[in-house]
């Protein structure tokens, strides 16, 4: 036997490597680069509108899902590449690859976070500098529903780490995650902006980064998109545990018949969010009041 | 009564990458102490120590490690795993870690979950392989050797029974590989420490036993004083180079040491050392495929 005893593997071991793993990507340059081009966006967009309550609030959450999140799935990407060099050490010792991944999906903590203090910031920047009476926002609309939108920033941050976990188990050409960057926001903007202005708008849910605000239309006027934003945030975290899921898929030792029940269960809840999504919640788009100093023609 | 088993038990193991045959019917079994392994390059040194740790499975033949198969049931494997240590040839290491962060991550995988005892074992496996000035130093700034070190660190974690190192000295100035010497030969009483170098001086100083590979067979297994003995009354210092001889050079005090072959006229026989006894051992191999160094 070892002159040191090992302890035996247990929760204790998967808390260790996710804060690892944590601690990793809140050091990790992309994603400071991220956090702090989506505030200073934020900031400089605050500055510019300083003259009046703060405009178009229920669209500002999608600036730290656009920083943070997308530089998150770079961040991760390369976080979950650069323990493959250490491969051959790293795949002797016990620890499984499912069981790293795991830890990897840790890494989406920082950014998550960061999504929850941006969103909260502008939260908080809204209710100290209030909001024109016809936008839609708190009063406008049901608590339930402007919560759910303000926190799909984070929900986004999230999902664009495990998306990056997902990148980096299984894509390994160079280059990989800007082409999944470029392909999530295309892909964003086709599946959903020809939906947008029509009596179908609902069904432009399925996209993993879906928006339920218009912003300023030229009449002064803000659209709401319809469709109900808190299944549709439950539907993106569902989105998230897939990409974890078809991370661990990565490792064969860990394709057991539990596994695949586990993966096929998590794929019919996110189905059923999306159902839930786009059928229940308003069904039409909703135009506010016009606010007079926003008409633009 | 259970009867005992060795360590590493090899029977009949063979291993082909396509066309090439890496290991062709290797018998082996280790104990306690410290193996080197001989070769030239490309003699199946490496596939071997990769089954040994797990990392790839032999084609055919029996692998048994502390008395289990290592690709037999998950239990096994992580049975195996929880008691090796295994320095790769090539290793690489995230640019983001610092080397107590790879080592500790290496340690978390191994599961040290408690994080004071984990930080302990770190800081221990760091300082026996002299690192503990660059503990927080960044991998990616270390210089060879001492990435090297970071590697070797990570397979001492815990004092496995089963130590699998690949050319652990590549890199290290003669004080580190005095310092490394000094470690596995302590590890060795109580481990099983299978090693492969190019450095016959470092098998001469720490392995009581020698394996010579050569195109994926087995050519010596024994102790290091027996495969010298192999050479002894075929090694010369003579004023010239053997016409015949396998090997001869000119040394610093001008005669030449001469390898095989008959001897020059007037040739002094001279005390063979361990890389005389290996070039004679792999014969016109070694000049075709690379003496060690």
């Amino acid at each position: 036997m070892s002159s040191l005893s090992v302890p035996a593997s247990g929760i204790a071991g998967h808390r260790a490597m996710a804060g690892i793993e944590a601690r990793r990507m809140a050091r990790h340059p992309m994603f400071r680069l991220g956090v702090v081009l989506g505030f200073l966006v934020l900031t400089i967009f605050l500055a510019l509108n300083s003259d009046e309550s703060v405009p178009v609030v229920l669209t500002l959450p999608l600036l730290g899902a656009f920083y943070i999140g997308l530089t998150s799935v770079i961040a991760a990407a390369r976080l979950t590449r650069s323990t493959e060099v250490a491969v051959e050490a790293v795949a002797t010792a016990p620890g499984t690859e499912a069981r790293r991944t795991v830890a990897l999906a840790a890494a989406g903590i920082p950014p998550f976070l960061a999504g929850l203090v941006f969103s909260l910031a502008v939260v908080v920047v809204a209710q100290v500098r209030g909001v024109a009476a016809q936008e839609w926002w708190f009063g406008t609309l049901p608590d339930w529903q402007v919560w759910s939108i303000v926190l799909l920033c984070p929900a986004a941050c999230l999902g664009g780490a495990l998306l990056g976990v997902l990148t980096g188990r299984w894509l390994r050409f160079p280059g990989a995650s800007a082409v999944v960057v470029v392909a999530l926001i295309v892909v964003s903007l086709l599946g959903q902006i020809p939906l947008l202005e029509t009596a179908s708008s609902e069904w432009r849910l399925w996209v993993p980064w879906a928006i339920f605000h218009t912003g300023d239309n030229p009449d002064g006027t803000q659209t709401l998109i319809a469709g109900n934003p808190a299944a549709y945030l439950g539907y993106l975290l569902a989105l998230g545990a897939l990409a974890v899921l078809g991370a661990m898929w990565h490792d064969r030792s860990a394709r057991t018949p539990r596994f695949r029940a586990v993966i096929a269960a998590v794929a019919a809840t996110a189905f059923v969010l999306l159902a839930l999504a786009v059928t229940t919640g308003p069904h039409d788009n909703q135009v506010s009041d016009p606010n007079p100093s926003r008409v633009t023609s | 009564m259970s009867v005992p088993t060795s360590t590493i038990e090899l029977a009949g193991v063979g291993k082909r990458y396509g066309r090439k045959r890496a290991l062709d019917d290797v018998d082996l079994a280790f104990d306690r102490g410290v193996t080197g392994l001989l070769g030239p390059n490309g003699a199946g040194k490496t596939t071997l120590l990769r089954i040994v740790a797990t990392s790839i499975a032999a084609d055919s033949g029996q692998v048994r490690l502390l008395g289990l198969d290592p690709h037999g049931s998950h239990a096994d494997v992580t049975a195996v795993r929880r008691e090796l240590g295994y320095l790769p040839q090539e290793l690489g290491y995230p640019s983001d870690m610092t080397a107590f962060g790879f080592v500790e991550y290496v340690a978390v995988l191994k599961e040290w979950n408690d994080r004071e005892r984990r930080v302990q074992e770190v800081r221990r496996v760091l300082d026996l392989v002299d690192l503990t000035d660059q503990a927080t130093t960044r991998v990616s700034r270390l210089s060879g050797g001492q990435r090297r070190r970071v590697g070797l660190a990570q397979a001492l974690l815990g004092d496995p029974r089963l130590v699998v190192l690949d050319e652990p000295t590549t890199g290290l100035d003669p004080a580190q590989r005095a310092d490394l010497r000094r470690t596995l030969s302590a590890l060795g009483h109580r481990s099983t420490v299978l090693l492969s170098t190019h450095q016959t001086e470092d098998v001469a100083a720490l392995c009581e036993r020698v394996v010579v590979l050569a195109g994926g067979t087995v050519r010596f297994d024994g102790a290091v004083t027996d495969l010298v003995g192999t050479a002894m009354g075929r090694v010369w210092l003579a004023d010239e180079p053997g016409e015949d001889a396998l090997v001869s050079w000119r040394t610093g005090t001008g005669r030449h040491h001469v390898v095989g072959g008959t001897p020059p006229a007037g040739a002094d026989p001279a005390e063979p050392t361990l890389e005389d006894a290996y070039l004679l051992m792999l014969g016109p191999d070694a000049r075709r495929l690379g003496a060690p160094a």
